[in-house]
């Protein structure tokens, strides 16, 4: 093992101020290579986010990389997520950036828009993305250009308890035609029946999924094509005021409960303790909830779709392969890019742990070999109609869901209205973005 | 008083020799500390503070903006709300700390039994530091069913979610400072064990009560440990960032209640890709702490008691 | 080299006519008059304060012997069924087995206390008994270092240790250290050293000795207690310091404890949360017995204390 490396430590201070100021101009790097594989040893960096299980199984698929390609080495760095964006905007900021990056919607078109990232549409001779469906593919371009190849599809759904339904004497609500209002109701419920132990509905509010949702189906949406803040202030109103009435009435959880789980992650929510009902949730997260709760759980299609102005649902990327615009070696990074994304080897070692295939021809081949939830997963987002996904998150919205949280926990708590929330909301998003 | 006072006394007859200057020696003591100033400390310190004058986003080369960034500030209500929290949390959580720590310090040093046992105790919740765990156990203490509310309840009161409701959050985030008061109670507990047992003796001939040798020997002799600790604590409660990162899962939340200000620099920073803005407020919390330091230091010269 | 300290301590500290001080005999026996009653509320109180201060890392103990989907089903500290898979299941869960996490901490930590030790000492020598010219502003200057939030500090640093190819290796975490820039040790030290009589060094100097001998063989041995602490809090410090080591560490090779701790989470999906704690508590038991072997020295204050 290497434990100390030494260069030679010339002129060290004078660099230290100067290269901070006067950071390499962006976009050059790379540009000199001709995307051709070498035939030398080739050393990749590989950085992603996740817990233990998506590390073992990712190093897997290096192993199973490097066993076909022997001159390239890849290296893995895995972070938990918030160390990861510290981590990845450091290394970015010296020009150190790791070759192959793990890349999430909210951060995409920031490191795009400001080059950080490789068009890998000119390395198509290394990466084919041909069994992606096209809608999928767009979701990983930025100003035209394929930044980014999205991993797997997420869907929001609404998740149920069946056990706790049926203990409670609740019918399962029949999902093609159901109501924000029958949510309500049926919500309402479970919460007396259990005598407020189980509440009917786990409340949302703090991802950028369920805004989206409901800005579409009410025929908004959350930003134009453009990246500016478009959605109707009435309809985000709308949307906190129903929040706001679930807490009230005792359909969800008093707030702070909610606002607890909500920042304790999957395994301490309401769904995975058997305290809540009804949830919503990334499709794909079923078999973690499973898991955590030990009881059955089902996917339903979200509530108000039917009678939508315009599908709420959409596919949702959940997360992309990137390869840094300053990496040495581009051709072997769309190289390895390409192993992950169309290589059934590696297919079958991730199956869905980064979501359902977005590649469509891997999402097939896999199918046989997935669990029980896993494979209703799959079946909900094929099952599933959805309309055109929302325009990525612009250059400097990144922050949004920090935003939209904390606008979330003013309006529970009763500290804004709705109404002030979104006109707050709004405002401050609008400001994020123009400033970057 | 004539014993205690006699020492005093003697002590107080070797104040102000006269020093001649020992640039060399000094240089020579010094030699790592300037070294490591000019070639790691001050590159850094400085860039920062030309950045602060900057439009920076980390991926692109910085742009002169001016003050911007400082008049920016004026306007900026998060700004002045993790102002408001951070200044809440030092005047409170210091003291409260600091208290904790030197009473449990006097407890341990005198003849206990289990001594050891009893140090490490209070000790362990320190050693757990800034740890990722931290956030899950602080939920099984105040959480909506953690500790707290299940020994409310033993009392039929029902309670909430502490950590995340807007008006209890800061509070428990300041309980978790205090907490972990050991390392001032160890800091402390060293600079106990320097006060030479004879000023005890000579106060006892004199026919001090406890309380007394408390206020006349322990207090003044310990008064450069407890301006250390004190000082220190400011500097570092001003700084906290990564409990309040952990418990609220990096937010600042329930409602910024706790956006500490070096919370909000880092989302700044990091998270809206404003590096020149978050250098800039890193300036304006150095002035804000060393203007309170200066301030400890000045009255310093009315409590601390050196032996020089 | 005791002989001298003795000597020195018998001067300038017994310089008093031996007839008023009490027996010491005396002073003893008041002290363990102390009924047997006080002393046990004493020892109760004293219990359940621990029990409190201890409940969340009883906790963590006790779920890290639990199944996984127990864990925050089940609130309390009662074990139905004792479970040792999530240390096994823990220690292989990453890329390398969780005690080469454990050896590249101990790496980091080892050379962060020499260097602490050695260069903290040396500039709080200077500091606190040397006069030289700007010394107050050297001194402000210092502390000055440690007022900025190290979030703003980190990205030029690392441009600057890049440059040097200094990443992926554990320099940039040590050689700070060798280079005394953590202020915090150096005031700490040099609040120690003002706490000890002047005599000793007046003394000595009588007798000849030079400045580096009344360091070395004077103050060094006197401030035991200090540079225990130093020792004590850099390990935990750096033990749990995670910000510098997972920026400067990303190799997973070399990635110490806290990086490889916080890679255990997501909260998107299941955590092996059994597996992060059982862990969590592997990594806590070598500073737990830093701590117990390092506050023996911490009570083995000065000589003259020893009576306590």
């Amino acid at each position: 093992m290497r434990i100390f490396r030494t260069r030679r430590a010339s002129g060290a201070v004078a660099l230290a101020l100067a290269s901070a100021l006067v950071l390499p101009a962006c976009g050059s790097g790379g540009s000199n290579s001709d995307l051709e594989l070498s035939d030398k040893p080739v050393t990749l960096r590989f950085t992603w986010w996740g817990s233990d299980a998506r590390h073992e199984r990712t190093q897997q698929v290096i192993d199973l990389f490097q066993k076909e390609h022997q001159n390239i080495t890849v290296k893995g760095e895995f972070k938990d997520w918030n160390g990861y964006w510290e981590s990845l905007a450091t290394t970015v900021a010296a020009n150190d950036a790791p070759d192959v990056i793990q890349m999430d919607e909210l951060y995409l078109a920031s490191y795009a828009e400001r080059g950080a990232l490789f068009d890998l549409a000119t390395a198509s001779k290394h990466l084919k993305t041909a069994d992606f469906d096209p809608n999928a593919l767009a979701t990983g371009q930025v100003d035209g250009k394929q930044y980014a190849v999205p991993v797997g599809l997420t869907v929001y759904s609404m998740v149920v308890n069946t056990d706790l339904l049926a203990q409670y004497g609740a019918q399962l609500p029949d999902d093609s035609s159901w109501t924000w209002d029958d949510l309500k109701t049926i919500g309402d419920q479970i919460s007396k029946a259990s005598g407020g132990k189980v509440t009917g509905v786990q409340s949302w509010g703090f991802d950028a999924g369920g805004v989206n949702i409901w800005a579409r189906q009410a025929g908004a949406s959350l930003y134009d094509d453009t990246g500016n803040v478009v959605i109707p202030q009435d309809v985000l109103a709308g949307y906190w005021s129903y929040l706001a009435d679930l807490a009230k009435t005792g359909i969800a959880p008093q707030p702070s409960v909610t606002i607890e789980r909500a920042s304790a992650g999957l395994d301490q929510s309401g769904t995975a303790t058997n305290s809540s009902v009804f949830g919503t949730w990334w499709n794909t997260q079923l078999t973690s909830l499973t898991k955590a709760s030990g009881q059955n759980l089902k996917l339903l299609k979200l509530p108000g779709e039917a009678q939508a102005k315009s599908p709420g649902a959409y596919y949702k990327p959940s997360m992309f392969w990137s390869v840094s615009s300053r990496s040495k070696y581009p051709a072997e990074a769309a190289l390895f890019v390409d192993f992950l994304a169309n290589s059934e080897a590696a297919a079958n070692v991730l199956l869905t742990d980064r979501g359902v295939p977005a590649n469509n021809k891997i999402r097939a081949m896999i199918a046989s070999q997935l669990t029980e939830t896993d494979k209703a997963a799959v079946a909900y987002l094929d099952s599933i109609k959805v309309g055109p996904a929302p325009r990525v998150t612009p250059n400097g919205a990144s922050s949004i869901e920090a935003i939209l949280k904390r606008h979330t926990e003013a309006v529970l708590f009763g500290r804004s209205t709705p109404d002030e929330a979104a006109a707050a909301f709004i405002k401050e998003l609008q400001v994020e973005i123009d400033r970057a | 008083m004539s014993a205690l006072g006699d020492l005093r006394r003697i002590k107080g007859s070797t104040r102000g020799s006269p020093q001649k200057r020992d640039n060399r020696t000094a240089l020579a003591f010094l030699l790592p500390w300037f070294a490591g100033l000019g070639l790691i400390t001050i590159g850094p310190i400085v860039a920062s503070l030309v950045l602060g004058f900057t439009d920076y986003n980390l991926i692109q080369p910085p742009k002169f903006n001016g003050v911007d960034n400082f008049t920016r500030m004026l306007s900026d209500e998060r700004l002045h709300q993790a102002l408001g929290v951070t200044f809440t949390y030092v005047m409170v959580s210091v003291p409260l700390q600091l208290a904790c720590a030197l009473a449990l310090a006097m407890l341990l040093d005198r003849g206990l039994r289990g001594l050891a046992f009893y140090r490490s105790a209070f000790y362990l919740p320190s050693l757990l530091g800034s740890s990722v765990a931290i956030a899950v156990l602080w939920r099984q203490i105040f959480g909506a069913e953690g500790l707290v509310n299940q020994l409310l309840a033993l009392v039929g009161i029902e309670g909430r979610g502490w950590i995340s409701d807007p008006s209890t959050a800061l509070s428990t985030l300041i309980v978790l400072n205090v907490w972990t008061f050991g390392a001032p109670m160890i800091i402390f507990l060293a600079g106990l064990r320097q006060i030479p047992i004879m000023y005890y003796e000579a106060a006892a001939v004199d026919g001090a009560s406890k309380w007394i040798m408390f206020w006349r020997v322990t207090l003044p002799l310990l008064s450069p440990i407890i301006f250390f600790n004190l000082v220190l604590q400011i500097i570092h409660a001003f700084q906290s960032f990564t409990q309040a990162f952990v418990v609220s899962g990096g937010s600042g939340g329930p409602s910024d209640s706790t956006l500490f200000y070096t919370l909000y620099l880092y989302h700044r920073g990091f998270n809206s890709f404003d590096m020149g803005y978050a250098s800039a407020l890193a300036w304006l919390l150095l002035m804000i702490i060393a203007a309170l330091t200066a301030v400890n230091f000045w009255a310093a010269k009315y409590w601390v008691f050196y032996d020089d | 080299m005791t002989d001298l300290t003795n000597r020195l301590r018998g001067s300038a500290l017994t310089d008093r006519p031996s007839g008023t001080a009490p027996p010491p005999q005396a002073s003893r026996r008041r002290r363990w008059s102390v009924g047997w009653t006080r002393s046990a509320v004493k020892h109760l109180s004293l219990c359940l304060l621990a029990l409190v201060m201890l409940y969340p890392v009883l906790w963590m103990v006790v779920s890290s012997l639990r199944p996984n989907n127990e864990i925050f089903r089940r609130p309390g500290l009662v074990l139905e069924s004792l479970q040792t898979q999530n240390y096994a299941d823990g220690w292989e869960a990453l890329a390398s087995p969780f005690g080469h996490y454990l050896f590249n901490s101990a790496i980091v930590v080892l050379g962060c206390i020499i260097g602490n030790l050695v260069s903290c000492s040396m500039a709080a020598y200077a500091f606190a008994r040397l006069e030289f010219t700007g010394k107050r502003m050297w001194f402000a200057i210092m502390l000055g270092t440690i007022m900025l939030p190290i979030h703003v500090i980190i990205v030029p640093q690392y441009i600057f240790f890049s440059q040097l190819d200094w990443i992926n290796t554990f320099l940039p975490l040590i050689v700070p250290k060798l280079l005394a820039t953590d202020a915090f040790f150096v005031f700490l030290m040099v609040q120690f050293i003002r706490g000890l009589p002047r005599e000793l060094d007046e003394a000595a100097r009588i007798d000849g000795c030079g400045h580096w001998r009344i360091f070395l063989q004077i103050i060094l041995p006197l401030m035991k207690p200090a540079l225990a602490t130093t020792v004590i809090f850099t390990f935990i410090w750096t033990w749990n310091d995670f910000f510098s080591q997972l920026i400067y560490l990303t190799d997973p090779d070399l990635y110490t404890v806290p990086v490889a701790l916080r890679s255990f989470v997501d909260s998107t999906v299941a955590t092996s949360w059994g597996s992060m704690f059982a862990m969590s508590v592997v990594s806590l038991m070598p500073v737990f017995l830093a701590f117990l072997l390092g506050q023996r020295y911490l009570v083995k204050g000065i000589a003259t204390t020893g009576g306590k």
